[in-house]
């Protein structure tokens, strides 16, 4: 048995060199790597699977992966299954575009400024599931998530247990305590990215939020509020400290 | 068949034997990686662009029935980041002929001047060394081309 790293997420992107789709999924997945979460993440190298890269294989087999795709084929979603454990998480470049109306990547050795958007868009998706899975907890002999539904109710507990920041922010609702999935992350990704508070909150931070949280239809309104508030006490926070 | 590379067929405009096959490692851990697919693009891009295709490793992996297809049809030139050689090791067991096995760290020991650094984006020094491998995969191909056709007395 190899000598598996604590508390990491593997990244699987297909990398596909005939797609501009592929090209994006290797920029986003660099960029988590690199500049968004690199001491929680490691690489997956696709065709060292069935090369027989058994630290791979193994690695994806007892430890969370996110695999990224740049097509429906879903190269690295099936082989990491295929070949070790069926996926945490599993991303797809038309997915995010669409849900995020962007045009359309263009260019595969030079990709292009949409190419570019949608791979920060995918990047900014990773990198709040990475926080996800870091937060649940994880059964190595199973290869999955324990627990999943205490997990979701009672987070911050298993958050706690590995030391693995604040995954989720409690907000009172109407005299009720709700837990947001991911909110300090998706915030801090939305100021890194020059948004700011002084109007409604911006449309990209509820649809992230929604991503990761079943809102229900009666509490959107409240969400809004709550998701509002918060990331105006994040903004208040960030310009305090800068000015100190 | 994909739109995406042509298994068994001739260059695109023109008669001729399948076009030849370029597979890059696909690896995004290491700068000789980006070498590879940078190589691999300006082969079949700019260099020769009617008689050769660029074959993606991770179809080969899944097993993609036109991937593989495509590497049985015609001779492959694998270009590999590490010793680990993940594009040879799969074209072979997809079926494929390795024509030419190009590790790109042996590759640079014979160009030192051009050192690669950076993955998402290559310096100059790994963008230089990409095209000069281009460049001798160019020339194989133009070897291979050359012994597929016929002999004229």
């Amino acid at each position: 048995m190899p000598s598996l790293p604590q508390r990491k997420v593997g990244i699987v992107a297909c990398s596909g060199e005939e797609l501009p789709e592929g090209t994006v999924t290797r920029l986003a997945a660099l960029k988590v790597l690199e500049e968004l979460r690199p001491a929680q993440t490691v690489t997956i190298c696709l065709p060292l699977f069935l090369a027989g890269g058994e630290g791979d294989r193994a690695f994806a087999k007892f430890y969370p992966t996110i695999a990224v795709d740049g097509c429906e084929k879903r190269c690295a979603a099936r082989a990491t299954e295929l070949y070790s454990n069926k996926p945490a998480a599993s991303f797809l470049v038309d997915d995010i575009v669409t849900q995020r109306d962007l045009a359309r990547p263009q260019g595969l050795r030079r990709p292009s400024a949409a190419s570019r958007a949608a791979a920060d868009a995918l990047a900014e998706v990773i990198a709040v599931e990475v926080d996800r899975l870091l937060a649940v907890r994880w059964s190595r002999s199973q290869g999955a998530i324990l627990e999943a539904e205490d997990a979701s109710q009672g987070v911050s507990t298993a958050a706690c247990a590995c030391g693995s920041g604040i995954p989720v922010t409690t907000v009172q609702l109407d005299g009720r305590s709700v837990q947001i999935m991911a909110l300090a992350p998706i915030l801090e990704f939305a100021y890194g990215q020059g948004l700011r508070a002084g109007g409604p909150v911006p449309g990209q931070i509820m649809e992230t939020v929604r991503m990761y949280n079943e809102i229900p239809a009666e509490d959107d309104a409240l969400w809004a509020q709550a998701v509002s508030l918060a990331w105006q006490e994040y903004c208040t926070g960030r310009e305090v400290t800068h000015g100190a | 068949m994909s739109e995406r590379f042509e298994a068994g067929k001739a260059g695109k405009g023109r008669a001729g034997p399948p076009r030849l096959c370029v597979v890059p490692c696909s690896g995004i851990g290491k700068s000789y990686g980006s070498v590879t697919r940078e190589a691999a693009y300006v082969v079949t891009e700019e260099l020769r662009p009617e008689a050769t295709q660029i074959v993606p490793l991770s179809l080969l992996v899944l097993g993609d029935a036109d991937a593989q297809a495509a590497v049985r049809a015609a001779p492959v030139i694998t270009l590999d980041g590490c010793k680990l050689a993940c594009a040879s090791i799969n074209v072979r067991q997809a079926g494929g002929v390795v024509a030419q096995e190009v590790v790109v760290l042996d590759f640079y020991r014979q160009h030192r001047d051009l050192k690669p650094q950076g993955i998402a984006e290559l310096n100059e020094g790994g963008l230089a060394l990409a095209r000069a491998l281009a460049e001798e995969i160019a020339a194989t191909c133009d070897g291979l081309e050359a012994a597929e056709e016929p002999q004229h007395a």
